[in-house]
This record gives structure tokens, C-alpha cells and sequence, in this order.
């Protein structure tokens, strides 16, 4: 899934008498590549592109296939980290006793960011009313906003029981 | 900040027609552009050769007279003078269309574009308008293709006629601007080429679903990726060796020209070193159409899923380092030409490994034989056909009695025309229902097969006797020793465009009249690709929430 908890431990000691150390939930869209993947189709496409450049070291005939080469490589690398770039897009969730943010960055947009008091936040899920299926939406300081929409609806629907656990947690007089 | 849309409502197709299908970004809707535009080159390439088959019929110049082109023979009494520049062009014309705008578009761009992000489960190309820009540079290469036909040329007359592969100095010294058309058209087509091949690429990397790694990724969609690569590092080659032959041509320099310190042999080197990858380029696909036909129609998943894939990566490689077999007459030393003839040999490998792989796919299957698994087996046949011969091509003291005969036009018709075009039939009756929503009638269907594989075989066996009885390729005209097989080739050749004709009336008909499909997966549970989770023809939008594994990991339910 791809979604994960990171637990701040370090950031406990300086919320005042604080339990509850903050959390922080990062949320980011599916992508099938990884780095070393890359690493290995770039390597092996330009080591067969110098193949046939190789033959015409000497001749002219290699200035006039040269920048060909050059230019198909470095147009499936753009292309690819482009790509990537697209999906670069993610969200933070910072969880705390008494603070929950949320930060989304975009790929080529400024970031949006949102706040509100945990224990004023209604966290909603709509199985069929929003733009996808079981659309996740926070609710707080007049605004509602929306959590994993990228997710599959299987995900949200874990990530919403999840979510709601914590929020339960945090609300728990103790 | 995302804020909430809770009431968003989802999508609908709201575009008109003009926006729908000349600015399209949609995968599905450019892939069957692409299939249209390549049918009508296809058709203008068929109808060249056509004509070429009624010059052949019988010995002497009957219709490309220089007086003018007849449509009806010469009698005793007509002057008729023979026009060799006319059939230079149209073999010319016909090699050019059918390498760089018919096959691969149909393959590659049509069935690529529209099917492997559905097998992936992706929501659309990583580049929708990059999609859009590759296919209309596509359409603008076929333009100047057809227009370099009709722009004066060589011999004060329309067209050049140097060949499709445009050797120089041949093509160095054609007159007339047509020529420059026809090297214009092969730039553009490799520039939308590369770019297809860039798009499809990074769509395949890195926009799988979920859980599928590379080596669970369908065949068909494998055999995409496959062609891509080779696309993006063999077309730079080429669109190198013909901007040279441009700059030749036009601003003074000697690339090729001996006179300036040149070599055209070494123009040969780079147009095969693009060429015979190219060939592969045009094949790979089918072999993906092939095994998910032949696996639904076997009830049988695919018999050797990892070497079929690892068999598509090897032939791609192998591809790269067998070129020289094109010209083992051009005064190669002996220790290239063993090489060559070895590494080609080698080739023989992988292609048996998918070979005998769908055959064990069949093997105790329940088959069933409706039309693209028609097609699916006589693609087999022929294949192994071509690839026999190819064998026997591929000794470099053979190849010295049968270098530009017609055994080798018969070696390279079974393997492309029969094979690829093969897979592009098999391909277009197995997905027409999804692609339309109605289903072509099954008589039709196998009326069109059997026309074609008997009139297909009539045209192109008999040109292994000729090619052994040494009649040369490239002729007008020929001794009355090969009048009878010439006869027989000709007849194969009404009788496969008189299928082809008919085939063009069968997908009018199923796209206007045909049986409206309901049911997603109307094969059968073999057929387990995700295009057969969807509706037919798919909506707009599929994918935009990624597939889960369950709905196309279904290898262990068989």
C-alpha cells in the first residue's frame, strides 16, 4: 500500500506533558519503476546506441549519427523523469495531540496546506458520492479537504478505519 | 490545498465528433486512427502491387507502356513500350508504405496504443498529447509518402525508383525532388516513431498496477515494450544514414560518395544495421496478438510464459548483430561473412523456443476454431515457413545463387506479409467486438481466412520455384522460362486482394450492423487480460482507479 506511519519520537518531549507522540502519515500515488530500474534501462540503451557508433569512429558518417543518438536518449530520460515528475505528487498528514496538518505537494503547482484541532476534526468517508469511490475527506476549520484520493478504494477504506483509530486515540480522556 | 468534492459528478463523453477524433489524446480512440490510416496506406500499397501482379501475369510489357499506363493489356496491334521507371517507383512506393506505414502503425501504433495500457492497467499513455502529435506526424509521413509518388522525379518522370531501402548513389542521383519527398516522409515517420516508442515506454516502466512486475505483465504488452526499445535504438540510425543522404543529395557533401572521400557501402551497413532490427520491429507485436489468441482459443493459459518473454528480448538483441546477411555480396571478408551467417543461425533459436511453445500451448487444449484462431495457426504455418527458408538464406555460399531472387521475395513475404499481416488480422478479429461493441459474423470471418491463406500461398510459393530457377527480382519483365509460376503468382494475388476487399466489407458491416456484444468477456475465461473486465467498447476513462491484483492475476485459478 502505498502509505506509510513515521513516528516522530523526537518531536514528543517538546509538546508540553505530551503522551502522544506526533505522527506523520506520508500518502503517495502507485508508480511501477524504481530508481535502480532506471538506472538499468538508461544503461543499457546507451550502451547499444555507441554500439553502431562505434563501427563509424573515424568517418564522418559519425557526426551525422551522433546527434541522433544524443537526441533519442536524452528524450526517453526527460520523458521518463517527466513522468515521474507527474506523479511526484503526495500528501504529509502530521498528527498530534493537538494538531492535525495536512500538507500536499503537487508536481508543478505551489503546495497546499491545511490545520485544525484533532479533537474538532470529523473524518468522513463517502462510499459513493464523491469523485471516486470511498472518497476520504477531513473536515475542520471550515474547510473540508481530501486524504489519498489517488488511493485505491480498498485503501481508503483501511486508511479511513486506521485514521479513525488514532483520532479516537488522541480524543481518549486519560 | 485539495479541497473536498463530494458532489463531483463523474465523467462524461461530452466531445463532438471534430474534437473526438482529430484532437484526440485518448489512447483508445488514436489507436484506432492509427488502425484506419494504416488500413488505407495499406490498401494504396496493395493496389501498387496489384498492379505489378498484372504486369508479371504474363512475359512482355503489357500495361506500363511509356505511352501510358494502361489498365487494359496490350494487344498485337498497341505500341507499348516498356516503362521501367513507372515500376521502379511502384515497387519503390510499395516497400516504402508497407515497412514504415502500414504494418508498424497497425502493430504498434494501433493495437500498442489501444491494448497495452489496457493490459497493464494503466489509465491512459504517460503522454496524451505527445500520443496525439505521434500519430499526426504519422499521418503527415504517409502524406508525403503518397506525394513523393506523384512529384516529378527521376527519368523526367513522376516518382523515384531507387528502392526502398534509397542505396546511393541510386538515390544521390535521382532527379527531381521526389526523392527528397520520400527521405522527408521516412524522417517524419521515425520522428513519430521515436516519439510512440518514448511514450510507450515510460507508460510500460512506470505505470504499471499494482503488483504487477515486469515479468507478470501480459505478452502482447511485453511484446510493445519490446518494439519500443528496438524503435528508440534503431530509428536514430536510420534517420542519421538519411539525413546524410539529404545533405548529399542537396548540400554538396560526401558522405557516401567515393569521389569526396565516402563510402556507400558503408550506407548499406547503417541502413541494415536499422533494417534488420526494423524487420523484427514489424513481427513482435504479432507475436503478442498470437500467444493471447492462441491461449483463449486453446483454453489453455500459455505454455512457457518466461521464455516466451526472455525469446522476445533475445530475438530483439540478436537483431542487432546480424545485419550484414543482407549483403553478403558486397566483398565482405570471410571471417564477417562466418559471423554473420553464424550469429543469424543463432537467431533460429529463440523464434523455435515460441514456436514450439505455442504449439504445446494447443497441445491438449480444447480448441476451438473461430476466425483470429484461424489466423492465429496459419500464422504459425507460415511463419515457420518464412523462417525456414530464412535458414536457407542465411549461408553465406547459398545466399550467393539466391542474393536478390525470388526465392528471397518469397522468404520475406511469408515472414512479414503472411506473418505480420497475419497477426494484424488474428488481432483485428479478436478485438473488434471490444473495440466496436459488435461482433463481425462468423462466416465472413472465416470466408475471409480462407480466401487469403490460399490466395496468399498461390502468390508468394510459387516464387520459391522462380527464385530457384534464378529469375532476379526488381523486373518489369522476364524469359518466357518463368511464364507459368508468374501466371500462377498473379492469380494469388486477384484472388488474396479480392479477400482483402471482402475483409474491408466485413469490418464496415460489423462496425455498422454487426451483432451487438453485451457480454465483457465474450471468448472465453482464457481470455483474462483486463481489456476483458470492461465494457464493450470501453468507456472513455478505464483504469483511473487502478485495477487490484485479483482482476488480472488469474494464472493460478488454471
Amino acid at each position: 500500500m502505498p502509505l506509510e506511519w513515521i513516528t516522530r519520537t523526537e518531536q514528543a518531549p517538546e509538546q508540553s506533558g505530551a503522551c502522544f507522540p506526533a505522527e506523520e502519515l506520508h500518502l503517495w500515488p502507485h508508480r511501477s519503476l524504481t530508481a535502480k530500474g532506471f538506472a538499468w534501462f538508461i544503461g543499457i540503451t546507451a550502451t547499444a546506441l555507441s554500439l553502431p557508433l562505434i563501427a563509424v569512429l573515424g568517418t564522418a558518417v559519425l557526426w551525422g549519427l551522433l546527434p541522433f543518438m544524443l537526441l533519442v536518449l536524452s528524450g526517453v530520460w526527460y520523458g521518463i523523469r517527466r513522468n515521474q515528475r507527474d506523479l511526484s505528487l503526495h500528501e504529509v498528514l502530521v498528527l498530534a495531540e493537538d494538531r492535525i496538518a495536512l500538507t500536499r505537494h503537487n508536481p508543478r503547482r505551489d503546495n497546499q496546506h491545511w490545520e485544525a484541532n484533532p479533537y474538532w476534526v470529523e473524518l468522513r468517508l463517502h462510499p459513493k458520492q464523491g469523485p471516486v469511490e470511498n472518497y476520504l475527506t477531513l473536515r475542520g476549520s471550515d474547510r473540508e479537504v481530501e486524504l489519498g484520493a489517488f488511493l485505491s478504494p480498498e485503501e481508503r477504506l483501511d486508511l479511513h478505519a486506521d485514521l479513525q483509530d488514532r483520532l479516537n486515540q488522541l480524543r481518549r480522556p486519560d | 490545498m485539495a479541497d473536498a468534492a463530494v458532489h463531483g459528478h463523474g465523467h462524461e463523453d461530452t466531445r463532438g465528433f471534430f474534437t473526438r477524433w482529430f484532437m484526440s489524446t485518448n489512447h483508445k480512440d488514436i489507436g484506432i486512427l492509427y488502425i484506419l490510416v494504416a488500413g488505407l496506406a495499406g490498401f494504396i500499397s496493395v493496389a501498387f502491387t496489384v498492379y505489378m501482379r498484372m504486369e508479371l501475369m504474363s512475359p512482355g510489357v503489357q500495361f506500363m507502356c511509356a505511352e501510358g499506363a494502361r489498365l487494359i493489356a496490350a494487344g498485337a496491334g498497341d505500341v507499348c513500350t516498356p516503362n521501367g521507371h513507372l515500376w521502379n517507383v511502384l515497387i519503390t512506393g510499395h516497400g516504402i508504405l508497407m515497412m514504415f506505414f502500414v504494418v508498424i502503425p497497425a502493430l504498434f501504433g494501433g493495437f500498442g496504443n489501444y491494448f497495452m495500457p489496457l493490459h497493464i492497467g494503466a489509465p491512459d499513455m504517460a503522454f496524451p498529447r505527445l500520443n496525439n502529435l505521434s500519430f499526426w506526424l504519422y499521418v503527415a509521413g504517409t502524406s508525403l509518402a503518397v506525394a513523393s509518388v506523384l512529384a516529378p522525379g527521376g527519368n523526367g518522370q513522376t516518382g523515384s525508383g531507387v528502392g526502398w531501402v534509397l542505396y546511393p548513389p541510386l538515390s544521390t542521383n535521382e532527379d527531381g525532388f521526389s526523392m527528397d519527398l520520400a527521405i522527408f516522409a521516412v524522417h517524419v515517420s521515425g520522428a513519430s516513431s521515436i516519439l510512440g516508442a518514448i511514450n510507450i515506454i515510460t507508460t510500460f516502466l512506470n505505470m504499471r498496477a499494482p503488483g504487477m512486475t515486469l515479468f507478470k505483465v501480459p505478452l502482447f504488452a511485453w511484446s510493445i515494450f519490446v518494439t519500443a526499445w528496438l524503435i528508440l535504438l534503431a530509428l536514430p540510425v536510420l534517420a542519421g544514414a538519411i539525413t546524410m543522404l539529404l545533405t548529399d543529395r542537396n548540400f554538396g557533401t560526401t558522405f557516401f560518395d567515393p569521389s569526396g572521400g565516402g563510402d556507400p557501402i558503408l550506407y548499406q551497413h547503417i541502413l541494415w544495421f536499422f533494417g534488420h532490427p526494423e524487420v523484427y520491429i514489424v513481427i513482435l507485436p504479432a507475436f503478442g496478438i498470437i500467444s493471447h489468441v492462441i491461449g483463449t482459443f486453446s483454453r489453455k493459459p500459455i505454455f512457457g510464459y518466461m521464455p516466451m518473454v526472455w525469446a522476445m528480448i533475445a530475438i530483439g538483441g540478436l537483431g542487432f548483430v546480424v545485419w550484414a546477411h543482407h549483403m553478403y555480396t558486397v566483398g565482405m571478408s570471410l571471417t564477417q561473412q562466418s559471423y554473420f551467417m553464424l550469429a543469424t543461425m543463432v537467431i533460429a533459436v529463440p523464434t523455435g523456443v515460441k514456436i514450439f511453445s505455442w504449439i504445446a500451448t494447443m497441445w491438449k487444449g480444447s480448441l476451438t476454431f473461430e476466425t483470429p484462431m484461424l489466423f492465429a495457426i496459419g500464422f504459425l504455418f507460415l511463419f515457420t515457413v518464412g523462417g525456414v527458408t530464412g535458414i536457407v538464406l542465411s549461408q553465406a555460399g547459398v545466399d550467393r545463387a539466391y542474393h536478390d531472387t525470388y526465392y528471397v521475395v518469397a522468404h520475406f513475404h511469408y515472414v512479414m506479409s503472411l506473418g505480420a499481416v497475419f497477426g494484424i488480422f488474428a488481432g483485428i478479429y479478436f478485438w473488434i467486438g471490444k473495440m466496436s461493441g459488435r461482433q463481425y459474423p462468423e462466416w465472413a470471418g472465416k470466408v475471409h481466412f480462407w480466401t487469403f491463406f490460399i490466395g496468399a500461398n498461390l502468390t508468394f510459393f510459387p516464387q520459391h520455384f522462380l527464385g530457384r530457377q534464378g529469375m532476379p527480382r526488381r523486373y518489369i519483365d522476364y524469359p518466357d522460362a518463368f511464364a507459368l509460376w508468374n501466371y500462377v503468382s498473379s492469380w494469388g494475388a486477384f484472388l488474396s486482394f479480392a479477400s482483402f476487399l471482402f475483409f474491408i466489407g466485413v469490418v464496415f458491416y460489423t462496425i455498422t450492423k454487426g451483432k451487438r456484444v453485451e457480454e465483457e468477456n465474450y471468448w472465453n475465461e482464457h481470455a483474462d487480460t483486463l481489456e476483458w473486465t470492461l465494457p464493450n467498447p470501453p468507456p472513455e476513462h478505464t483504469f483511473e482507479q487502478l485495477p487490484t491484483r485479483d482482476m488480472w492475476d488469474k494464472q493460478a485459478s488454471h
